[in-house]
């Protein structure tokens, strides 16, 4: 067991954020849950993307396509070699979806800003409410690492029959079925509560402090090698309700704890609760 | 005009992003809740439906409605979604609030700004302000007038 991160470039402090401000190779993103927080003030420099608006298709429940994602990216100022940040609100959740949604299209270097939105403003660090405007790139989408990160309903069917690594990472009462949706979140429409049968409830925010920073990784191995069993061999799947916190739990299984095949499955509770003759386990 | 039609046809009259400026600001303005009300922050007051704390009082004023609420400033939509609400309602009638087309979020144009699951949680607020106003019409008719002779009916113990 090693106790320090496994790629702990990816994960990038507010002081070396802040030190980077004006470097023209870094480009800061805010992806929040509240979409009105970036405007009320953000880090100077940083761009806003929105999981919802702009990185979701607005017709068929996927992401949108290469050419527009190129777009966003263009019209951000990201190059494709383009070191690009993520923070965010609720513990980095959306700057992990955002990440993930960047890997996607196969953007190579992300970065998550440990603490995300809360504690860079806890630190009294500068922010602004200026929206910056950046020469458009010639931003060109180059392949796509969908098929290693991200997995589908049939597969997921498949890896619970065959017993493999399942990890919910929803709220204990949302894993047991008491609840279809997260404690005082609005129900977001599945029909039926429970889990996919072989998952084990690992909520997300066991990974993070009470500050928005990511755990040690110390306590990380202990976490997930120590009390859920996993193996850095192991073929893992993650799922929540949409795909969101469960792109956390993927952030730090990858990049944190460096393991080699982590799926979310973004299709999650909110397609899983709803398809039919899909087998369901209640209880804990 | 009522003073929330007022709200209505400057929010949907604005573009985008005066619609996320107003928005904001009215997050900024919401007044603090008043000193007897902040100590009943609890369970029996905190909208459920939202994912931030957010907590409603309604009281009985003779026959108008006065509005008062609590949300977090890092949770500005809800925040200024409630503040709309109590700027738009304070004063109104019973029967105004429950008047009130439950498509009021559309007609604010919110659902272009904020997306279709954003907006979710805040119908879920707009429904608790009619079911509490409908609650303490009802504890005021079943409640003779106080001895003071105020009449005031409230929703909070």
């Amino acid at each position: 067991m090693v106790a320090s991160y496994a790629h702990p470039e990816v994960l990038v402090s507010a002081d070396w954020v802040e030190q980077h401000l004006n470097d023209p190779s870094v480009r800061i993103v805010e992806s929040d849950e509240d979409v009105l927080l970036y405007d009320m003030g953000h880090i100077p420099g940083a761009v806003k993307i929105d999981w919802q608006g702009d990185l979701q298709d607005q017709l068929i429940r996927d992401y949108i396509d290469a050419e527009k994602f190129a777009a966003i990216c263009s019209r951000s100022g990201i190059a494709n070699d383009t070191t690009v940040v993520f923070y965010g609100d609720k513990s980095n959740w959306w700057a992990c979806y955002a990440f993930w949604a960047f890997k996607l299209f196969g953007h190579e270097d992300c970065r998550i800003m440990n603490g995300g939105r809360k504690l860079w403003l806890d630190q009294k660090r500068p922010t602004s409410t200026e929206v910056p405007h950046y020469r458009p790139t010639a931003y060109k989408a180059q392949g796509s690492y969908e098929e290693e990160i991200r997995v589908f309903r049939d597969e997921v069917l498949a890896h619970s029959k065959a017993g493999k690594p399942l990890l919910d990472v929803r709220s204990p009462k949302e894993f047991t079925g008491e609840k279809l949706h997260m404690e005082d979140y609005p129900q977001e429409g599945a029909l039926r509560g429970g889990h996919i049968p072989g998952a084990k409830s690992v909520p997300w925010g066991l990974a993070v402090n009470d500050d928005g920073t990511f755990k040690s990784a110390k306590e990380l191995y202990k976490l997930y090698e120590g009390e859920v069993g996993l193996k850095p061999t192991d073929d893992v799947i993650a799922y929540c309700r949409i795909g969101e916190r469960s792109s956390l739990t993927w952030f730090v299984l990858t990049y944190l704890l460096g393991y080699p095949k982590v799926r979310n499955y973004d299709g999650s509770w909110s397609e899983w609760g709803n398809l039919v003759r899909a087998p369901i386990a209640k209880g804990a | 005009m009522s003073a929330l039609d007022a709200l209505v046809s400057e929010l949907s009259d604005a573009d985008r992003q005066e619609r996320i400026e107003l928005l904001i600001d009215l997050a900024r303005n919401l007044p603090p809740l008043p000193e007897r009300l902040a100590a009943h922050k609890d369970a029996t007051h905190r909208v459920e439906e939202c994912q931030s704390p957010v907590y409603l009082f309604v009281e009985l004023e003779g026959d108008r409605v006065a509005l008062f609420a609590d949300a977090p400033i890092e949770a500005p939509t809800v925040r200024g979604f409630v503040s709309l609400l109590v700027e738009g309602l304070s004063g109104a009638t019973v029967e105004e609030v429950l008047q009130v087309r439950d498509d009021l979020i559309e007609r604010l144009g919110l659902p272009e700004i904020l997306g279709m699951l954003r907006v979710r949680g805040l119908t879920g607020v707009l429904r608790r302000v009619k079911a509490e106003v409908t609650r303490a019409a009802i504890a005021r008719a079943a409640t003779p007038p106080a001895a003071n002779g105020q009449g005031a009916a409230s929703s909070h113990p």
